[in-house]
């Protein structure tokens, strides 16, 4: 039970990490492998923040996302606009190698080993039974699942929303309606983008700030993301849930090795029975 | 021997004779730039091994610093454990590759693009793990030493023999890669890269062919990996990790996708470059990844076809010529006859009989929506019958069932009298039935005459394997392929476009091309789906023609979607008007033009006056 709520944990902040990824998906149709640099911007922003500047978290939960927003929608009208027209191959590998870029970047100015955060809620654990639970896993919890919630709520309610669903579904009547679609590609990246600033928040205290952050969290949200189905926000949070309680209950009983390896064959299963994820938004055909 | 011939075969030679080239240069210089030269060139295997998947198919693979690690542990633990000799222990872990290059793609290749680089990332992933765990055998993370090559006692330590050592064994293994990217394997990776519909319907099997580009670059990276292991003097298996699947996948992009060279140049290249600038090497990755962006950005094509294209341009003096003649020739399609001779003989055309194509009760759902509702459709051989209808009809839908893109929830489709339901989608075309599609759908990176060659749907995967090598021979088969290819393009006015891009076309030269496409295989029937739509008035009278030539002398039988009525009236005998997947009319032009319900399909409620 111990292992489950630490597995939580850590599935919400895919949870985040995925969501971001189908958000960016559903509205642009790239499939965004710079994401787990995403992250790593945050949680590196989370220590300026809050071990540099000590300026504590409260001013990181509202700056960091903002931040990584920023980033990531340069990153789409700087990088990605000109080639939008090209197709998936190029896009995708452009992800690709813009994330493994900004890790670099992230290398070469902050050559350490590993920065580490210190833990947003100190205190004593809570017991629950035979349960101890620390407040540190609760507040990441509840903060990664509010986040997504809202970032859900955004995405399928808000105005720009709206404009964001519309341009997914035809970025051309989108523009004919007068939503710009350079403007709401750049929107969908910066809310993209702020999911996973906010996933850097809550990783890093527990993860550790190093380039290996941005390819373990790219690899869980992607799983995640598929697991769900890329292009359901549903799927997206459930996907995220299962993947940290999966990854933790297999290095609990069998090996931590077996970490890397649970999450890999849940994805195989996934992709092997039930190619549309598991919690499909809408059947989509394709001649 | 031709002239042909000796090009073909210097062409299939050529990378060989530069690689080589290289390790004899590499002999002039000190040790240390002996190994750089040795595993600059191993780069360049790898970087072609890359162009089959990653330039040709265009499948994003992260998996190759584990096929680099197969190959190099493949070939080492026979060696230290089993005492095998060197080239057995490499060619064990060739085949070694092959197989994980299999086993990876036969469930990966259903997947395209993000799915496709998750699924080869997890089997990157599992690798190391597995080496990694495997102490006993592997070292573990410590790593494992290899010895130096000994072959027939002769050992390879010094660097100058490992390096051409090198140069020799990977000499001979490029070969059977530069073969098949040159010739139809390589060609119809293009295509189905380019456009996988059309592909399909000529008779490409996507998941056939990925699988086998999967196995044979996989083989060659472990080659690569097995014959380069050496040199390390120990391997571990953090040397094959993510990063380096990652930045191999920058050879064949930064290189050039379109040929072979351009995984070579990218490959022996890139990998000096952090040798040279050893000042920067910190800032070196980050350098790749800019130099990848930049190049997916402003050159698509690789540095090095942007390279090539500067110093030799070809020249764009011939476009517009076909625009001069304003009649289409037609005597060429006689000589069509005479040229596809060679490849066999062609669908018999014959008039009476059974119908060509007869669909009974056909009905198609997409969840309440009836697409088609129980059509029932008669087409006479050497007949050109015309399908029109609203949007939405379901014109589009009858075709996708009738050339097997879906299959009909009722109903069956039957060709001369035989049932088609159990004929897949690529092997249609063997039955004699093409089509061409809505939106000209050309292989746009293919030249026409390429193109024209893929519509003889000669292509399944041995015939594509063995018709590269004959085209590396330049052998009887290859050249009657292109002289019937050739007489195609000349038949439908393209004679003089054989060498340009087909995306280089204007749209009504594309449907052209498509329409050579379609009949250079001398089909029994043609299925035409909006043939021109978007193209000038003039263009169409001059489709029309083309046409009404290719079905007057070759007596091939056409279904002609259009909504152009005038175009459609003109051209063909029979006309069938759908409306809300069902068939509404049927009769000659003049009948249905006057039908009633035809006008109101059209029309709405009110009566239009004539």
């Amino acid at each position: 039970m111990m292992i489950v709520v630490g597995g939580l944990k850590f599935g919400a902040i895919y949870s985040l990490a995925a969501l971001g990824i189908v958000v960016i998906y559903k509205a642009t149709r790239i499939v965004n492998f710079a994401q787990g640099a995403f992250v790593l911007a945050g949680a590196y922003a989370t220590y300026g923040i809050v071990e540099a500047s000590h300026f504590g978290y409260w001013p990181a939960y509202v700056l960091v996302p903002i931040a990584t927003g920023l980033l990531a929608a340069a990153v789409e009208l700087g990088m990605l606009r000109p080639i939008r027209q090209a197709d998936m191959f190029a896009l995708i590998t452009s992800t690709i190698f813009i994330g493994i870029g900004l890790s670099e970047v992230y290398r070469l100015v902050q050559n350490t080993e590993m920065l580490g955060v210190r833990n947003p809620l100190p205190g004593p654990p809570i017991f629950i039974g035979d349960v101890i639970i620390t407040k540190e896993q609760i507040w990441v919890f509840v903060g990664a699942i509010m986040s997504a919630l809202i970032g859900v709520a955004i995405f399928g309610y808000a105005p720009i929303g709206r404009g964001l669903r519309a341009m997914a579904a035809n970025p051309r009547g989108a523009a004919l309606c007068g939503y710009s679609n350079d403007g709401m590609n750049a929107m969908a990246w910066f809310l993209g983008g702020a999911l996973a600033g906010l996933a850097g928040i809550f990783a890093a205290p527990s993860k550790g700030i190093s380039p290996e952050l941005a390819i373990s969290m790219i690899t869980a949200g992607f799983v995640a993301a598929v697991i769900g189905g890329i292009d359901s926000l549903r799927g997206a949070l459930f996907g995220g849930l299962i993947l940290g309680v999966a990854e933790t209950l297999a290095a609990a009983y069998v090996s931590s090795a077996m970490k890397n390896a649970v999450s890999f064959l849940l994805l195989f299963l996934v992709l092997l029975w039930r190619p549309e994820g598991l919690f499909p938004e809408a059947k989509i055909r394709d001649v | 021997m031709s002239s042909g011939r000796i090009r073909a075969i210097t062409g299939a030679l050529a990378p060989s004779a530069v690689l080589l080239a290289i390790a004899i240069l590499g002999l002039f210089f000190d040790t240390y730039w002996q190994y750089v030269f040795a595993i600059s060139i191993t780069a360049a295997v790898i970087g072609s091994a890359l162009a089959m998947l990653v330039g040709y198919a265009r499948c994003i693979t992260i998996a190759t610093g584990a096929m680099l690690a197969i190959g190099a542990y493949g070939a080492t633990i026979p060696v230290v454990h089993g005492s095998m000799p060197f080239l057995a222990a490499v060619v064990t872990a060739t085949l070694l590759g092959a197989c994980a290059g299999w086993m990876l793609a036969v469930p990966g290749v259903r997947f395209r693009s993000h799915n496709l680089a998750l699924i080869t990332l997890v089997f990157q992933a599992v690798v190391i793990i597995v080496l990694r765990e495997s102490k006993t055998l592997t070292g573990g993370a410590e790593g494992m030493h290899v010895p130096p090559p000994l072959i027939l006692g002769i050992s390879f330590a010094k660097d100058a023999d490992f390096l051409l050592l090198c140069g020799a064994l990977y000499a001979l293994a490029i070969i059977p890669m530069t073969v098949l990217l040159a010739g139809a394997f390589g060609k119809n990776l293009r295509a189905l890269a380019s456009n996988e519909n059309a592909a399909r319907a000529f008779g490409i099997d996507v998941r056939h062919h990925l699988i086998a580009a999967f196995t044979f670059s996989s083989a060659l990276i472990a080659f690569a990996g097995a014959v380069s292991a050496p040199r390390f003097r120990i391997i571990d298996p953090d040397s094959y990790g993510i990063f380096t699947s990652i930045f191999t996948l920058a050879y064949p992009i930064i290189g050039g996708m379109g040929s072979i060279w351009g995984g070579l140049a990218g490959g022996g290249i890139l990998r000096v470059i952090p040798e040279l600038l050893r000042p920067l090497a910190d800032y070196i990755e980050l350098i790749f990844c800019v130099l990848v962006v930049a190049t997916l950005t402003f050159f698509p094509d690789g540095l090095a076809s942007a390279f090539w294209m500067g110093t030799g341009r070809r020249s764009d003096a011939k476009s517009g010529a076909s625009f001069a003649t304003p009649e289409i020739e037609l005597a060429p399609i006689a000589e069509l006859f005479a040229a596809t001779e060679a490849l066999g003989p062609g669908a018999p055309a014959q008039a009476g009989g059974a119908p060509i194509l007869a669909v009974e009760g056909a009905s198609k759902s997409y969840g309440a929506l009836r697409a088609v509702d129980d059509v029932s459709l008669t087409v006479a051989p050497c007949s050109l019958h015309g399908l029109m209808g609203p949007n939405g009809a379901g014109k589009t839908t009858l075709f996708n069932i009738v050339s097997g893109f879906l299959a009909a929830d009722a109903g069956n489709v039957r060709m001369s009298g035989a049932l088609l339901d159990q004929v897949r989608l690529e092997s249609r075309i063997g039955l004699g039935m093409t089509r061409t599609f809505q939106h000209a759908a050309v292989f746009e990176r293919l030249s026409c005459l390429d193109n024209v060659i893929i519509g003889l749907g000669r292509n399944t995967i041995a015939r594509g394997l063995v018709r590269s090598v004959g085209q590396a021979f330049a052998n009887a088969d290859s050249r009657s392929e292109r002289r019937a290819a050739q007489s195609a393009l000349a038949a439908v006015g393209l004679g003089a476009r054989t060498d340009d891009l087909a995306g280089a076309l204007p749209l009504g030269e594309q449907r052209r091309l498509e329409i050579a496409r379609a009949i250079v295989s001398r089909p029994r029937i043609i299925l035409l789906d909006e043939p021109v739509s978007g193209v000038s008035v003039e263009e169409a009278r001059r489709l029309r023609e083309l046409l009404l030539a290719i079905n007057g002398e070759l007596g091939i039988a056409m279904v002609v979607i259009e909504h152009n009525i005038a175009f459609l009236s003109s051209l063909c005998q029979w006309i069938s008007v759908m409306s809300q997947g069902r068939i509404l009319a049927e009769g000659d032009a003049a009948t249905i033009i006057a039908d009633p319900r035809v006008r109101h399909a059209y029309f709405g409620e009110q009566e239009v006056a004539a």
